[in-house]
């Protein structure tokens, strides 16, 4: 279990005189027919002969010997072998570390907006940095049209995106004009839009398909608070989704499951069905045991089995009060039977993995399967299924 | 780890905590049943109630997180509880926003049946004098069209409506132009004992969408007891009419409504499989009523409301675990409950609104032009009371029967929020005014409380919901689902 | 039974009277600082009709404290809801 490598350092890059150290990239094939602009690069695999003379003057080759010394080419390991035309790459120069920002070919796609964050969460598993990280947006501005308009949606995530909210607009704004069939899906902690100003902004930018993902760990403000590592957030978040609800605004509302607040499901679920049950999905989602997750180990983990019951339970609340819900990052065999067509193939594809006795499963081909980052832990009720049939669970 | 910090750093501290409005009901054995501004519901115990009050809860503490999820209490300056609350209370409200869409003519007083629980019925054969006139029925059809929904519910009722089916059938097309030209939509029920019903009038229903509302009172002996005819087959005849109907016109254009006697009191399991074996869609386990006949016969006062009671939860533990073993099949008031409790989507139910819903959910237009606030209301008339009798629709329009002042004393008087008892009662966001019960009963719309039936039963079944829906997890999601 | 007045409120006992009605009767003399009740059951050989008594004059004084003690926040919901501040009503309610 290894995820995808979405950002390395080059073996080489040879930058021409003049270019800059920052660049952003599309990839297109040799023999791509479609009129090249200055952000794209020809991508070359293997051994593989490159063409002469590309009007960017940009190549990009994955693989085989690193003995192309002509300028403006860029050599990278066998680990991004995985790139493929249509794809957007960042590069440095410098440090020739190289990041992949989009894969055409995937549902996953996400932009890291900030490593910033006014949360601390306890399991988060992308732990915040205090640091000066305002290029990231200009990255994505730059991204943004080399991306394939037919994409179906993209991700937007932090830190807290909107930390810097009115670049972020501004940039959903950028999104709607050149990307207006995509859907945009901002993971947040929904505390800025506690702010009228905030809220309106947003609702003003009349994206077509835009939501927010916001976490509420628990009902109780002392146990979301201890969770996010800040006080006053369980009030600033609620008050959040209320202020984007009031707007029409798309809202999901995600709860991840861990030790402190898998025992209050069904309070939280039922909490959510009374208090907002016109949110327009509610995600109850399984550990990504990466990042802080790690170092609060013994915090925080519990057995999804131990939960399995109570998860059934609070799934049945939301959905008989028609909140659409889903169960995200949990195995089939962990769930019981009657929630098993909640559960979603939710971990993204670069890091989402199997075991080897997934093999002999029935349900692999729509099962969530694992993640594969960080140090994974599995449930001691992980075990293939004989017969699997959606149908009549 | 050192930078993260403990559970207790985000506990609120001592003087951080405030209550929200809350009210409680004493149950049994220092119990208590404790209720938010907008009526979601828990039990305490009585040391935790009144730690509650007095603020004193631990750190880590279980009463804490219960509270703060059940909307009882709050930290200083959060905004979020009272938005919440805000909101949920407008939603809760709104169905004063919705004027009058159920709109009853009665058709004709006439009828083949002689129950003695029966409201207002007339075994006679004078046609002229116990019969609507299509001017009448013309005229009740305008001024429901005036009413400004924008969806307007017509239901036939008697008597026996089918006594004078010429007459629907000659309102119905009527009906229709005039709503459509006033842009309206129209739905019809008819209330009717199905005796008489035929291809004639089955095929009238078709064609013109009409549901059929009718009258099973349980198992054969128990209904034809019940319920006499000349013949003794008043069962068999609901019963092919209900067979027929549903072929007809499909299941869900069918239902039936029971009415409890004394001598349904110890059949509930009985009265219930007659309603599955038939294939209805769920059954209404309804208190006798204390209007008409009703109290002249004594039927009212043979059992009282914790007989009644008794009956109605042996009957819904019935019907929940049938629903449990795979058979979908909902006791309709524990529904009507259940979505008040989980939801803040008002039901609009007539009999459970504040102000209530006299006159402003339901008009009720007499066979001789009368129009009553309530179907209640024109029975009480048929005794000789006229205090909910609102106008004539020889001489009113919609506005003068809305407004008039008889309505407006009424409706007026019948405020939960502010009556006596109910003001404080935990189960005030559920319930509603019955100004017409409480008139009939104590000769006071409003009416003293302790001595009410309708609240006895009220605190009696809503408390067991809520334990149900609490303590009782696979109970509680069957009723989920009847209120989803 | 008699409560001082000092620190027994009329209201809260003149509650608990009407919870009782059919029950039993209770006639209230307020003199000298001192709430005399004097409680007439409806069926002779009522035992603990003393003790529901005073059980509901313990609610009602809980119910008299937490509407003292809740009532601005109430009014401050209730102008939430309805009021100047309900702006942008109902759209998250709907």
């Amino acid at each position: 279990m290894k995820p995808l490598a979405l950002s390395g350092r080059a073996i080489a890059v040879n930058a021409r005189e003049g270019a800059p150290n920052h660049q952003v990239l599309r990839l297109v094939t040799p023999a791509d027919p479609r009129v090249r602009g200055p952000q794209d690069a020809v991508l070359v695999k293997g051994g593989g002969s490159v063409p002469t003379g590309p009007p960017s003057g940009l190549v990009v080759q994955v693989g085989g010997e690193a003995t192309l010394a002509e300028p403006g080419t860029i050599c990278l390991g066998d680990e991004f072998d995985y790139l493929a035309a249509g794809d957007v790459i960042a590069v440095h120069a410098d440090s020739r570390r190289v990041r992949t920002l989009y894969r055409r070919a995937s549902r996953h796609n996400s932009f890291l907006t900030t490593e910033r964050c006014n949360h601390y969460c306890l399991m988060c598993s992308q732990p915040p940095k205090n640091i000066d990280d305002r290029w990231l947006l200009d990255e994505i501005a730059a991204a943004l049209p080399l991306v394939d308009p037919a994409t179906r949606s993209f991700g937007l995530t932090g830190g807290e995106p909107l930390l810097q909210w009115e670049r972020l607009v501004a940039l959903l704004a950028q999104a709607r004009d050149v990307l207006p069939n995509t859907a945009v899906h901002v993971l947040t902690n929904g505390r800025a839009f506690a702010s009228p100003e905030i809220a309106d902004a947003w609702a003003a930018i009349a994206h077509p398909d835009l939501s927010a993902g916001i976490p509420i760990y628990a009902a109780v403000d002392s146990i979301h608070d201890y969770v996010v590592q800040a006080e006053g957030a369980f009030d600033e978040t609620v008050l959040g989704v209320l202020r984007l609800k009031e707007r029409r605004q798309r809202v999901e509302i995600r709860v991840v499951l861990h030790s402190i607040t898998a025992p209050r499901i069904v309070e939280t679920a039922t909490w959510l069905a009374r208090n907002l049950p016109f949110v327009d999905h509610v995600a109850l989602m399984g550990l990504e045991n990466t990042g802080f997750a790690i170092a609060n180990d013994a915090l925080l983990w519990i057995d999804p089995i131990e939960y399995r019951a109570s998860l059934a339970r609070a799934v049945d609340i939301l959905d008989a009060a028609r909140v659409p819900t889903s169960i995200y990052n949990l195995p089939y065999c962990v769930l019981e039977r009657p929630v098993w067509p909640f559960a979603a193939q939710s971990i993204s594809d670069w890091k989402n993995a199997y075991l080897p006795q997934c093999d002999q499963c029935a349900a692999k081909r729509s099962c969530a399967g694992f993640f594969s980052t960080g140090r994974p832990k599995q449930s001691r009720a992980i075990e293939p299924l004989r017969t699997f049939d959606l149908t009549q669970a | 780890m050192s930078h993260f910090q403990p559970s207790t750093a985000f506990e609120a501290s001592d003087g951080e905590l405030e209550l929200l409005p809350f009210r409680f009901e004493r149950l049994d054995g220092d119990q208590y049943l404790v209720s938010n501004l907008v009526g979601d519901m828990t039990f305490l115990s009585g040391p935790d109630l009144r730690r509650l009050a007095a603020l004193d809860l631990a750190p880590d503490d279980a009463l804490y997180a219960l509270a703060f999820e059940k909307l009882l209490l709050r930290r200083k300056g959060q905004r979020a509880p009272l938005q919440l609350l805000a909101m949920r209370q407008r939603s809760r409200s709104s169905f004063l926003r919705t004027p009058t869409q159920l709109h009853i003519l009665v058709v004709t007083l006439r009828c083949e049946h002689s129950c003695p629980y029966c409201q207002v019925s007339r075994r006679s054969t004078d046609r002229d004098r116990y019969d609507m006139s299509f001017e009448t029925a013309a005229r009740a059809v305008e001024v429901a069209l005036s009413s400004p929904s924008p969806h307007i519910k017509l239901e036939f009722q008697g008597g026996e409506p089918l006594l004078n089916f010429d007459l629907i059938r000659a309102v119905v097309p009527f009906a229709r132009e005039k709503a459509e030209a006033a842009g309206k939509t129209l739905d019809f029920v008819i209330t009717s004992n199905l005796a008489l019903l035929n291809d004639d009038v089955l095929a009238f229903c078709k064609t013109h969408d009409i549901v059929l509302s009718t009258s099973l009172d349980g198992p054969e002996d128990l209904h034809n007891r019940n319920r006499p005819r000349p013949g003794g087959d008043s069962h068999q005849l609901a019963v092919e009419g209900i067979r027929r109907a549903q072929a007809t016109l499909g299941k869900e254009r069918v239902g039936a409504l029971m009415t409890t006697t004394e001598a349904s009191l110890g059949r509930v399991e009985e009265i219930v499989d007659e309603y599955v074996r038939l294939g209805l869609d769920g059954i209404f386990l309804r208190p006798l009523s204390p209007y008409g006949f009703a109290v002249k016969t004594k039927q009212y006062a043979k059992y009282d409301s914790r007989l009644w009671l008794e009956f109605y939860e042996r009957g819904l533990r019935y019907i929940l675990r049938l629903n449990r073993e795979g058979t979908y099949f909902p006791e309709f008031y524990a529904t009507l409950l259940a979505r008040r409790m989980l939801s803040d989507i008002p039901t609009g139910y007539v009999d459970l609104r504040s102000p209530a819903g006299i006159g402003l959910g339901a008009l009720v237009y007499n066979y001789d032009g009368k129009v009553f606030a309530s179907d209640e209301g024109r029975m009480l008339a048929e005794m000789g009371d006229r205090t909910f009798e609102l106008g004539d629709l020889a001489t009113d329009d919609y506005a003068s029967i809305i407004l008039s002042d008889k309505l407006i004393d009424l409706v007026g008087r019948s405020l939960t929020q502010c009556a006596p008892q109910c003001s404080s009662c935990a189960f005030e966001p559920h319930c509603g005014a019955d100004p017409v019960y409480h008139h009939a009963t104590q000769t006071d719309p409003v009416g003293i409380k302790p001595l009410s039936g309708f609240c006895a039963r009220q605190k009696g079944i809503m408390t067991l919901l809520v334990d149900l829906l609490e303590n009782s997890p696979e109970d509680a999601a069957v009723l989920r689902r009847w209120a989803a | 039974m008699e409560f001082a007045a000092a620190s027994q409120s009329l209201g809260a006992l003149r509650e608990a009277a009407y919870r009782l009605i059919g029950q039993a009767t209770c006639q209230i003399d307020s003199v000298d600082g001192v709430h005399r009740c004097r409680l007439q059951a409806a069926r002779s050989g009522d035992a603990d009709l003393r003790a529901r008594f005073l059980d509901l004059v313990t609610d009602e004084n809980l119910r008299e404290k937490l509407a003292a003690e809740t009532g601005p926040t109430r009014n401050l919901i209730l102008a939430l809801a309805f009021g100047a501040l309900a702006t942008a009503a109902d759209a998250s309610a709907g």
